[in-house]
């Protein structure tokens, strides 16, 4: 319940954020402009003010008769608009104007020479997107379509078109990308990221380098992503390991999200992580997978696989782990061919199918001859055995040499 | 893992949020590019993406158009028949007596516009929703009655379905019925899928196969997308999980241009996911990613429906030439490999396995007890699945009969 605010009280609160608006911009001081503008944050200015306005309701009058904000009327107004419906729930109206306020001050900005106001930039195409998911679930929530993510989408797109210069704003360019990345990853229109990352990358204004750390990290982290979900390892490997090494290490929930889509990479590639790794950051869906390839184990993968299953399929490494059977086939052949070195060492290297067909068995998985047959002859073609097979024999000969060829963080032939 | 400091240059890192269910539409269809990070022109909303013909201005966000109702009673609009007929733009299906120059309105059929603008539309020239159904009766049914050859009737069904469904989005048209008509337009391509991969002799195949294809991931985007939307209102359709399948069994190419498969497994809800027919197309795209030749033709021929083997077919072959490479690969010199048994496995006619041997160059040899595959440790020059091959049946009476009885369209 709001607390009664006195009309006089209304006035003065709403004059004093005018106030500090309009100084903060004759000052160019972007930390306290940056605040003024997070209307999503519960400051305990920006709660109070929009009471205020709730009392005093004619703020546009109030704003046109001093020279020294009504210059910013155009922000300003919707501005707290935007306040004052986001504090009354009113989350379409608020995100509506919000986006009004967004494009005036986009205006104001590009006129402003220097980057000072970069922060409050950030602070705004933040705000737009936080405000446009809320607005798009109170959308669903009546039956109407949810097109306001969408809508911020577009004003992101314009931020990075006034960013995308020349002068010292190009900086602020990776991180309006990332809010981008943020807003497509949540629509699903991930393609789109396409054209950002094209610009990013290979526009000459921009210097990777010079981009803050932290943005770096972020950007990685998402294109890496999308490397996952095409399938490129070693350049999502790249990627996401950049993004791990450059982390803060404090944060240890943006160290987790890295790892869930790095691990599968690196088991993709023959890398396995350790044990404690998984359990500090406690992505112990992997455990099973690991012990599962350590020890050649196909039901165990299946098994893993099956148990966490939505999981995987909703972060989109389910495929990537599902390939890995071929690896556990070969670390379960090389087991057989490790014990029948023990037993026999002039023998070891042949293999009856029917050892193979017996050790599937006692793993409870059903497979006849003519299968792991075509299972032999993939591994032998994929370069992660090397030997041959004997048809009428029905064995496996393997190579004296080097029979299971690491991969060597490359990963398998395809 | 290898001992990676991660505890190196200090950064803070903005939070994402997590991504979640939603209830945003969001099959596209991204244009063809060569990038390796999907790609597509700029979309936007689901009606872009798919059969839309409206041009949407993408910095507005989203126009709300007054629903367009159509008011058309024929199976084309009046204005168009006489048109066509003084121009003699009439289809064979279209003429009265075989006449060039004069239809009826029981024959006529509104054509596919290209340069539609949702704007200038009028309703009269536009069929409504039970038009467009009985349309789509008198069209599918031409694929029974007609004495054309198949090519010239999928031609006709072909552009007048894309007109239908022109019609359909410019009224943003929902409901069960819209549902089961674009169901019956995804199985017509499907079917046609197949048919046109046979068919040769048609110098103008290959992109008939194109277009078709083209045409049929539109709709079935549409479909889906429809399917969707609808999931808010009613409880899930009872076809989507066999359209899912379809969607599926139709990138089991790792087509790097397309979406790729493990976004779009991010937004099928949970039972879709684990219905039959999924679990059947997921074993299928399991099987063909791991090079396990065996069991995608085994699976294949147990399990697929006739619609799903549709779409399976061509890469029956691609797979069989997988197993050839393999098996020639790491064959035993000494022992050439029997074509009797790989006729079994591959589930072809032994002379066919010796054509397939040569179409990939490889060396067969005989000796007393039949014919066998050579050995070879050089990579069999793999002929792209898109390409045209020559195309080798499935012997399986389960196939044989399924082709032979046609779905219910």
């Amino acid at each position: 319940m709001a607390a009664y605010v006195s009309m006089g009280e209304a006035h003065r609160r709403i004059t004093d954020y005018l106030n500090r608006f309009a100084d903060a911009v004759s000052y160019q001081d972007g930390k306290t402009l940056s605040r003024l503008v997070s209307v999503s944050s519960d400051s305990a200015v920006l709660v109070s003010l929009a009471e205020a306005l709730n009392t005093f309701q004619d703020a546009n009058r109030l704003m046109r008769q001093t020279e020294k904000y009504s210059q910013y009327v155009d922000i300003l107004l919707p501005m707290l608009r935007a306040l004052q419906s986001y504090r009354l729930r009113n989350l379409v109206e608020s995100y509506l104007a919000f986006e009004k306020a967004s494009n005036a001050f986009l205006q104001e900005f590009r006129n402003w020479e220097l980057a000072w106001a970069l922060e409050a930039l950030y602070v705004i195409a933040y705000e737009i997107r936080i405000l446009a998911e809320k607005a798009d679930i109170e959308l669903a929530s009546i039956g109407k379509t949810p097109e306001k993510l969408k809508g911020a989408g577009s004003f992101l797109m314009k931020v990075f078109g006034v960013l995308a210069g020349k002068g010292p704003k190009r900086v602020g360019a990776l991180y309006v990308t990332c809010q981008l990345f943020k807003v497509y990853f949540k629509l699903g229109t991930v393609h789109l990221c396409r054209s950002v990352i094209r610009s990013i990358e290979t526009a000459r204004i921009f210097d990777f380098e010079e981009f803050p750390v932290r943005d770096k990290v972020t950007y990685m982290y998402y294109t890496g992503r999308l490397e996952v979900y095409n399938e490129n390892f070693p350049a999502a490997d790249h990627k996401l390991s950049y993004a791990l090494t450059h982390c803060n290490a404090q944060k240890e929930a943006n160290i987790r999200m890295i790892l869930k889509y790095l691990i599968p990479v690196k088991l993709s590639i023959g890398i396995l992580p350790k044990q404690l790794l998984l359990e500090k950051f406690n992505l112990n869906e992997y455990s099973d997978v690991v012990v599962a390839l350590k020890r050649g184990d196909l039901r165990l993968l299946r098994h893993a696989l099956q148990e966490h299953e939505d999981r995987f399929l909703r972060s989109g490494v389910y495929l990537v782990l599902e390939k890995l059977e071929l690896q556990v086939y070969q670390r379960l052949v090389k087991k057989i061919y490790i014990m029948q070195k023990q037993k026999d060492p002039s023998k070891a290297h042949q293999i009856k199918l029917d050892v193979i067909v017996k050790a599937l068995k006692w793993l409870e998985i059903d497979m006849d001859v003519d299968e792991v047959e075509c299972i032999m002859s993939i591994l032998i073609y994929r370069n992660l055995m090397k030997g041959y097979f004997a048809h009428k024999s029905k064995v496996v000969v393997l190579s004296k040499q080097d029979p299971f060829p690491k991969l060597n963080g490359k990963p398998v032939n395809s | 893992m290898d001992r990676r400091n991660y505890f190196s240059s200090s950064s803070s890192y903005s939070n994402s949020t997590k991504s979640r269910n939603s209830n945003y539409p969001k099959h596209s269809i991204p244009s063809r590019d060569s990038s390796g990070i999907t790609s597509t022109k700029k979309t936007t909303t689901r009606n872009r993406d798919s059969d839309d013909g409206r041009r949407h201005d993408s910095d507005d966000g989203h126009q709300d158009y007054p629903t367009l109702v159509g008011t058309c009673p024929f199976m084309c609009p009046g204005e168009e028949r006489e048109r066509r007929e003084r121009l003699r733009d009439l289809a064979v299906f279209e003429r009265l007596h075989g006449n060039p120059a004069k239809t009826s309105p029981n024959l006529a059929v509104k054509k596919f516009c290209r340069t539609i603008n949702t704007k200038d539309v009028q309703a009269s020239d536009v069929r409504p929703v039970p038009v467009l159904e009985d349309t789509l009766n008198y069209l599918l049914n031409l694929l029974h009655s007609s004495d054309q050859s198949f090519a010239v009737v999928h031609d006709f069904i072909f552009d007048r379905t894309r007109s239908i469904r022109q019609d359909l989005s410019m009224q943003s048209a929902v409901s069960d019925q819209v549902i089961h008509m674009y169901e019956r337009m995804v199985k017509f391509h499907i079917i046609s899928h197949r048919h046109l991969h046979r068919s040769f002799g048609n110098p103008n195949i290959a992109s008939m196969c194109h277009l078709n294809m083209e045409q049929l991931m539109k709709a079935l985007t549409t479909l889906l997308n429809l399917y969707e939307a609808n999931r808010a209102s009613h409880s899930m359709c009872q076809n989507e999980a066999e359209f899912s399948s379809f969607y599926l069994l139709l990138h089991l190419g790792s087509d790097k241009q397309v979406e790729p498969l493990s976004l779009w497994f991010r937004n099928i809800p949970s039972p879709i996911m684990k219905s039959k027919e999924m679990c059947f197309a997921r074993r299928l795209l399991r099987y063909y990613r791991l090079g396990n030749y065996k069991q995608f033709i085994s699976t294949t021929e147990g399990e697929a429906s006739y619609l799903q083997y549709c779409i399976i077919e061509p890469y029956i072959n691609e797979v069989r030439m997988l197993a050839l490479s393999c098996l020639s690969y790491g064959g035993y010199k000494l022992q050439p490999y029997p074509l009797l048994h790989l006729s079994k496995l591959l589930m072809m006619k032994e002379s066919e396995v010796e054509s397939l041997c040569i179409d990939c160059a490889l060396e067969t040899s005989s000796d007393g007890t039949g014919k066998g595959l050579l050995a070879t440790k050089q990579s069999v020059i793999m002929k792209s699945s898109g390409g045209f091959q020559k195309y080798y049946p499935m012997e399986s009476e389960r196939i044989e009969r399924l082709c032979t009885e046609l779905p219910e369209l």
